[in-house]
């Protein structure tokens, strides 16, 4: 029995001696590095060298007049005044720092950082200087008073900036669900096409293949026949693959980029379609590219297909960082933006870029679609 | 018959010079990059050259702007371009120059070995040979236009084929008609199109071309 409580003493002595020393390690280095003696981590700026030695030379300074109140054993703790100033610099910059990165209605809680300071030292003030009558209180009810007015009136005007970060973070998670449905869509859209185009006519041409090979012996006429078979079913899994290729990325568009593709659209329109394109001689980012062009696509096939118009125009253009895209007709009008899914994965393509799409089509036309994407950032080589 | 032939897929050079060379055509270069072709045409001068639209190193359509090239250094210089997809707007640009000797065709066209063959002789023999693609993509879209809205349905059956580059012998098998039949009909084509008489190959090619552009 005494064996383990001596074991446990010393244990216990161990861990005391343990933290002492850690603890005092803590302070000396604390000290050496407001000393400047030991930086661990250099400081930035001259400006901040020169108050760090500041702060080190009032520490010293303190520590001194400290000891000398205690040797001259005065009563009243007259060396509490440089305590006080020496903190409250740094008090400020903690609080106001720790205030600053807060992220929503920051102008407050930096208003509230200051005023907690000020009443902080106040209260210190009134501390330090034995007063009976707690004075502070009037000017910490005027803080109050203050900043409850700041909190009640003015972020409703202040804020604006907070407001439309909070507009945009709600845009881009929506935009964000918008893109992300678009682009599952998309892929299943694929898959299906690949599911019931090319593969199964692979399958079946690789069952004529296999036919043909059991009966080349006895039956060349119907081995012939089923191997007609296999080039047409080959032919026809080469048509499905085109088309799929085509709704992911045309190759014209990988080819000749947005202004090629479109002139492309032009060229294969079955109504005369004026194209004026002004765009600069480096590509577009592809991305913005390909949902460019797709917006320009259905645009012109809702012309071709519903509109009715003898004739069309398409406009495209970069200036000043804002690709435009104008589809007019002179068709019937009367379009309804929300009752075809075509324009609204349109819209929901573009807003992943910022882009905004615009119909005005009056009943006896003429239509307008606006499709606007800001693109600042041109590709440098593709 | 000299060939060069431009195609950057090793399994199809090879499968395209056997082809060829089965089918008594020499194939005396096969080149697998965009930059060297037009070198090649300019110093081979071959009776025809079949290029693959998209080569190395863009992958996008070095043929074609290789083949339009070369038929500037060597005017009608027969070329067969091959693609795995058709481009209306590609067919206008190879037919710019409105010579004949000129062909765009799929890729898949090769499977049907006879047709393939045919399609390249009669490049070389200054026809011009369209993919049934690029004609069907273009008569959906020609249909309400004029000069050619005043064709009948037969003769943009006939105008269609001759696009393909067919002969009116063939024209006439497809259509189950007697080739007197076709020479007819070409000849109200030629009329409505307002083509001046000249010699026939030159105005099937025109024809084609008025097809391509209105």
């Amino acid at each position: 029995m005494n064996e383990p409580a001596g074991r446990q003493e010393a244990a216990l002595s161990r861990r005391v001696r343990d933290r002492v020393g850690r603890w005092s390690l803590l302070a000396l280095r604390s000290i050496g590095s407001a000393l400047g003696t030991k930086s661990e981590r250099p400081p930035k700026s001259r400006l901040a060298r020169i108050a760090r030695r500041a702060a080190s030379f009032g520490i010293v300074c303190a520590l001194v007049l400290t000891v000398i109140w205690a040797l001259t054993g005065a009563r009243y703790f007259w060396p509490g005044w440089i305590w006080f100033l020496l903190v409250l610099p740094d008090a400020t910059r903690l609080t106001v720092r720790r205030a600053l990165r807060t992220s929503i209605r920051r102008s407050l809680a930096v208003h509230a950082a200051i005023a907690l300071v000020i009443a902080a030292s106040l209260v210190a003030i009134w501390l330090l200087s034995s007063h009976r009558y707690f004075w502070p209180i009037w000017p910490i009810l005027a803080l109050v008073l203050v900043f409850a007015g700041h909190a009640l009136f003015v972020p409703s005007a202040s804020n604006s900036r907070e407001q439309a970060l909070a507009e945009r973070v709600d845009v881009l998670t929506r935009t964000r669900e918008d893109a992300l449905d678009v682009q599952v869509a998309e892929m299943r859209r694929v898959e299906r096409d690949l599911h019931d185009g090319a593969q199964a006519r692979l399958v079946s041409l690789g069952m004529s293949l296999g036919m043909a090979d059991e009966l080349l012996d006895s039956d060349p006429d119907e081995a012939r026949r089923l191997l007609a078979e296999a080039r047409t079913a080959a032919g026809d899994a080469l048509g499905d693959l085109r088309a799929v290729v085509r709704g992911i990325l045309p190759p014209v568009l990988a080819d000749r980029g947005l202004a090629g593709a479109v002139q492309a659209l032009v060229v294969a329109s079955p109504i005369p379609v004026e194209m004026t394109v002004e765009l600069p001689a480096e590509r577009l980012p592809p991305p913005v590219e390909s949902a460019a062009y797709f917006a320009v696509a259905e645009a012109v096939a809702n012309v071709i297909k519903h509109s009715e118009a003898r004739s069309a125009w398409v406009r495209v253009r970069h200036i000043d960082g804002l690709l435009s895209m104008v589809v007019e007709d002179d068709g019937r009008g009367g379009a309804d933006p929300h009752s075809g899914s075509g324009l609204r994965g349109i819209e929901h393509r573009l807003g992943a870029f910022d882009g905004t799409l615009q119909i005005s089509s009056p009943s006896g036309g003429p239509t307008v679609v606006t499709m606007e994407v800001p693109c600042a950032r041109l590709s440098p080589k593709t | 018959m000299r060939a060069v032939i431009a195609e950057d897929l090793a399994l199809l050079r090879d499968g395209l010079i056997r082809l060829l060379t089965a089918h008594d055509v020499e194939v005396v270069a096969a080149i697998a990059d965009g930059p060297s072709v037009l070198g090649a045409l300019v110093e081979h001068r071959p009776d025809v050259a079949v290029l693959d639209v998209r080569l190395p190193p863009t992958f996008t359509n070095e043929g074609l702007l290789a083949a339009i090239e070369a038929r500037k250094h060597v005017p009608g210089l027969p070329i067969l371009v091959l693609s795995q997809y058709v481009e209306p707007l590609y067919a206008r640009e190879l037919l710019s120059d409105q010579r004949g000797g000129v062909g765009y065709l799929l890729k898949d066209r090769v499977m049907d070995v006879g047709q393939f063959v045919d399609a390249v002789r009669r490049v070389a023999a200054g026809g011009t040979v369209m993919d049934p693609e690029v004609v069907s993509q273009l008569l959906a879209k020609r249909a309400r236009d004029a000069p050619l809205g005043q064709l009948t349905p037969r003769e943009r059956e006939v105008l269609a084929l001759m696009a393909e580059g067919r002969s009116n012998a063939a024209v006439a098998t497809e259509l189950i008609v007697s080739e007197k039949a076709v020479s007819k009909h070409i000849g109200n084509i030629f009329m409505k199109l307002d083509l001046p008489p000249s010699d026939d190959d030159n105005r099937r090619v025109r024809a084609v071309l008025t097809y391509l552009n209105s």
